[in-house]
Formats: structure tokens, C-alpha cells, sequence
């Protein structure tokens, strides 16, 4: 399995953490930023899933 | 047992510049001071008589990790903007014990922010605003064809850039357009109330007056919105400050000051910061000839011109934070109980992250500007504000073949949200 990944909204600044998921928002742990949903946002800032940035390790 | 380095201490002169409203009239002043304590005191303690002392924040990467740690670094639990002790004390008299006249977004943290900021939030997301766009077009070729027919010279900021911003808010709030005067009157003399142009008394003021005028203001304010709460509670509507009205929190309306609150914020900030934006934008337009063509041989480049209109104008100079427990931040260390200015003015100019951050580019491959912030209090209507200015530009640049300023162009006396308030231009129409 390749490692898990981090992802940064360029707006806010909010970090998509595919090991942690994002439970509130129906994201459960594991879930990798490309399964996503297409028409998913930020939710802090409402910015679009093609704004997010790959946080190089 | 060894005695922790003391803070390094700003400069008296650089401290005073920092704070002073008429240092962000004369940009040059305050840029000047800003660029000095970026290369030599980034991050340093100012102490100014009257006041409580206050970290200056001025790189772009130290303000970007204070606004992450929003856990750490509140907004609400000190002034949210710099204030003297003598204000201070009024405004908790006034309040009650809080250290903010108006209880908006802006001043509020945890769980009471993410909950009032979700009221509005899900309809201001790219998604929620595009159908907006056709109606946002149709004010903005309202105001194209009434400065086109106006002959070829205008001050750009009192005709368009202060009423376009406008109109389009008060649309989305459900404010009506006979009300839009009386808006914009009352948000200059919130956000402006130290220039006599455009305060309340049309005069300039002492410290005490400022606040008591800022008060009424206040007042004024409320009194007009708790009308509006009546007429949405009573129909409600898909606008603003119909969810506003409407909006519960576990089973309760928003109370008293949280519900006028966001009213307030909403309907100033929710123009003045685009408008000072806009305004800026054709400053800089009109200072530079060969970018109307530009823009007009390659109109998508007018997403890149209004990220650099953002970056270059910064409506909104700072925010002041407080930490709530020790914390090292850019090699100092920041104490629990202390307050710090974030200067946005400066984080956009930063050397660090721009070569040439005194130019006006719109072919910047990256342009992090932080005009709106960063983190949970990242700007609730940047969406908005970023679709009305492309549309504005895409509406009247097609229609216009020369720019040049008419007349020195002036800005507001105000260290807080402000910029622009007279740009005089001649153009020549297509």
C-alpha cells in the first residue's frame, strides 16, 4: 500500500491528512484525497478540491 | 536560574508608524517602516504610551503560523484591532466587560465562531455563488454604462469602486437598493471614523470622541437591523440576513449581539475591503499604460490582475491576536497573555516570498497573498469578493482603450480596513 498522503487548501490553509481522514465531514480514516468526491470543498474555506496542493514529505 | 532574554524592543519611530493612520494615507511612510522592521526586527515588541504593548507581526511566514494555530493565538480575548487602554476601558464599560464594540466573526473563537460562521458559510462557496453571476454581471454593466455616459473623466473610487461592491452586497443580503446610501454612510464612519472626509462628524477627532461617534454609529446600525429581523423572521428569504434572522444554535436564535454582530459585519466589510480593492486596482492601471492592453489582448489574465490588485492593496492592514500559552513563533518567544498586530500590509510585501514586491505584476506564477487571511478566520466572502472584481473588470476593460490618473490620487486616514478614497482618471473609451 503506498504511504498516505497530506494535502494543503492554498486558500486557508487546511491540511487533508488521508491517514486521518476527515470524520466530521464523512471522510472516514484512510480515505485518499483522489476517492474523494469531485464537487467536495473545504470546509473551512469553500474552496474547490482542485485547489488543495500536495504537501511534498 | 537564568532571566529570559527580554522581548527586543521596536523602534519608538517604527512603532508610532505602525500605528498611525496617516503613515497607511501616505503608503510610501508606513511600506518604508514596514520594510525596515522586516529586515531587521521582524517580529518585535512595540511600546507606545497609552497603550498596551504589542508584538509587531511582519513576515509572511510568522503571520501564516500564527493564523494556523488559531487554538493558540485568539481573537476575541483582547481588542481585535490595535486600540489604546483609555478606548479599551470605554468600549468594556459599554459592553459590558467585552474588550470589542461589535461581537462579529471577526472577534470570536472555538466552537461559537464555527458555529455562527456556518450559518452563512455553505452559501457563500464557489459553488453556492456562481448562479449569482448573471445578476453580479448585470450591476456591473450598470455601472460601466453610467461612467462610460459620464463623459471621460471620473473619480473612480467615489462613482464606481465604493457603489459597485456595495450594490452587490446589499443584493445578496436582501437590503434594498433606497437603503444603499445610508450603508455606505455608516461603514465610512465605522472603518474611517480618524479621516474627517468621512467620519461621522465630518471633523477631526479626540480619542474619546472617536469611540462615542463609533458608538452612535453602532447604534445606528442596530436600530436599522432589528427592523430587519422582524421583516425576515416574518417572511424569510434565501438572502443573508434572512439566515442571519433565522439561523438557530442549538434550538436558540443567535442572541442579541451576535445576531447585530454579523449584520454588521456583513453589510460593511462585506463592500468596503473590494471596494478599496477595486479602487486600487485602477490606481494601478492608470499608473501603468501597457497593462490595459494586456489585459485587454488577454482578458484571462484578469484572474492574476485581481489576485495582484488583492496582494498590492491589502484593504485590510491588520488583526490583533492573543496568545492564550507560551509559544515560540520566527525565533521569539511569544507569552501567554500577549497581544500581537498582524500586519497584512507587510506579509505582502514580504521579500521572502516576493522578488519584487514593490511591483505591480500580474504574470506571478504563485501569489500567496494573505488579504484575506489564512486559517479558520480566513475571509467568509472571499469567493464573492474575487467573482465580483473579475466581473467588473471583464465588463468595463473591453470598453476602455487609454487610462491615466486626472489628479494626484488620495487615500483614507485609517490604520485598520481602508485604501483609496479619491482616484481621479481620464480615459478614452473604445
Amino acid at each position: 500500500m503506498p504511504p498516505f498522503q497530506r494535502w494543503r487548501c492554498r486558500n486557508c490553509g487546511l491540511v487533508y491528512d488521508e491517514a486521518l481522514g476527515l470524520p466530521d465531514e464523512g471522510l472516514a480514516p484512510g480515505t485518499r484525497f483522489a476517492d474523494i468526491p469531485e464537487d467536495w470543498y473545504c470546509p473551512d474555506c469553500g474552496s474547490e478540491k482542485s485547489d488543495f496542493e500536495l504537501i511534498e514529505t | 536560574m537564568t532571566t529570559p532574554p527580554a522581548p527586543p524592543r521596536v523602534p519608538a519611530e517604527l512603532a508610532a508608524a505602525v500605528v498611525d493612520p496617516h503613515a497607511y494615507a501616505q503608503r510610501e511612510r508606513v511600506d518604508t517602516a514596514l520594510a525596515r522592521l522586516r529586515a531587521d526586527l521582524p517580529l518585535g515588541l512595540a511600546e507606545i504610551e497609552g497603550s498596551d504593548p504589542f508584538w509587531v507581526v511582519t513576515r509572511h511566514a510568522d503571520i501564516k503560523e500564527i493564523e494556523r494555530q488559531a487554538d493558540v493565538f485568539h481573537n476575541g480575548d483582547k481588542s481585535t484591532f490595535y486600540t489604546t487602554r483609555d478606548s479599551n476601558a470605554r468600549v468594556q464599560m459599554l459592553t459590558g466587560g467585552e474588550p470589542n464594540l461589535i461581537r462579529s466573526l471577526v472577534s470570536l473563537d472555538g466552537k461559537e465562531h464555527k458555529d455562527l460562521r456556518g450559518v452563512v458559510f455553505p452559501h457563500v462557496t464557489p459553488r453556492a455563488i456562481k448562479p449569482m453571476e448573471e445578476a453580479i454581471r448585470a450591476i456591473a454593466r450598470d455601472f460601466v454604462s453610467q461612467m462610460l455616459s459620464a463623459g471621460n473623466e471620473v473619480d473612480f473610487a467615489a462613482e464606481v469602486a465604493f457603489l459597485y461592491p456595495l450594490r452587490v452586497i446589499m443584493t445578496v443580503l436582501g437590503v434594498p437598493a433606497e437603503d444603499e446610501p445610508f450603508m455606505l454612510k455608516l461603514t465610512q464612519e465605522l472603518f474611517s471614523n480618524a479621516d474627517p472626509e468621512l467620519n461621522r462628524a465630518r471633523a477631526a477627532l479626540s480619542p474619546e470622541e472617536l469611540l462615542k461617534s463609533l458608538w452612535e454609529t453602532t447604534m445606528e446600525l442596530e436600530g436599522y437591523f432589528k427592523a430587519v429581523t422582524e421583516k425576515f423572521r416574518a417572511n424569510p428569504t434565501q438572502h443573508i440576513n434572512s439566515l442571519i434572522a433565522n439561523a438557530t444554535i442549538n434550538g436558540e436564535y443567535l442572541n442579541h449581539r451576535q445576531m447585530m454582530g454579523y449584520y454588521i459585519i456583513a453589510a460593511t466589510a462585506g463592500h468596503d475591503t473590494t471596494s478599496n480593492t477595486v479602487a486600487g486596482a485602477m490606481w494601478a492601471l492608470a499608473e501603468r499604460p501597457a497593462l490595459l492592453g494586456q489585459l485587454r489582448a488577454d482578458p484571462a489574465l484578469i484572474n492574476a490582475f485581481v489576485e495582484e490588485s488583492i496582494r498590492w492593496e491589502v484593504p485590510v492592514k491588520h488583526f490583533m491576536r492573543s496568545a492564550v500559552a507560551d509559544v515560540e513563533i520566527g525565533g521569539q518567544t511569544i507569552r501567554a497573555g500577549d497581544w500581537l498586530m498582524l500586519n497584512y500590509q507587510s506579509a505582502n510585501r514580504d521579500e521572502a516570498v516576493w522578488a519584487d514586491p514593490f511591483d505591480f505584476r500580474i504574470d506571478r506564477k504563485d501569489n500567496p497573498q494573505l488579504a484575506f487571511g489564512y486559517g479558520v478566520h480566513v475571509c467568509l466572502g472571499q469567493h464573492l469578493a474575487r467573482m465580483e472584481m473579475r466581473i467588473l473588470w471583464e465588463e468595463l476593460l473591453p470598453h476602455l482603450t487609454a487610462i491615466e490618473m486626472a489628479g494626484p490620487g488620495e487615500r483614507t486616514i485609517s490604520n485598520f480596513v481602508c485604501g483609496p478614497k479619491h482616484v481621479p482618471i481620464r480615459f478614452k473609451a473604445a
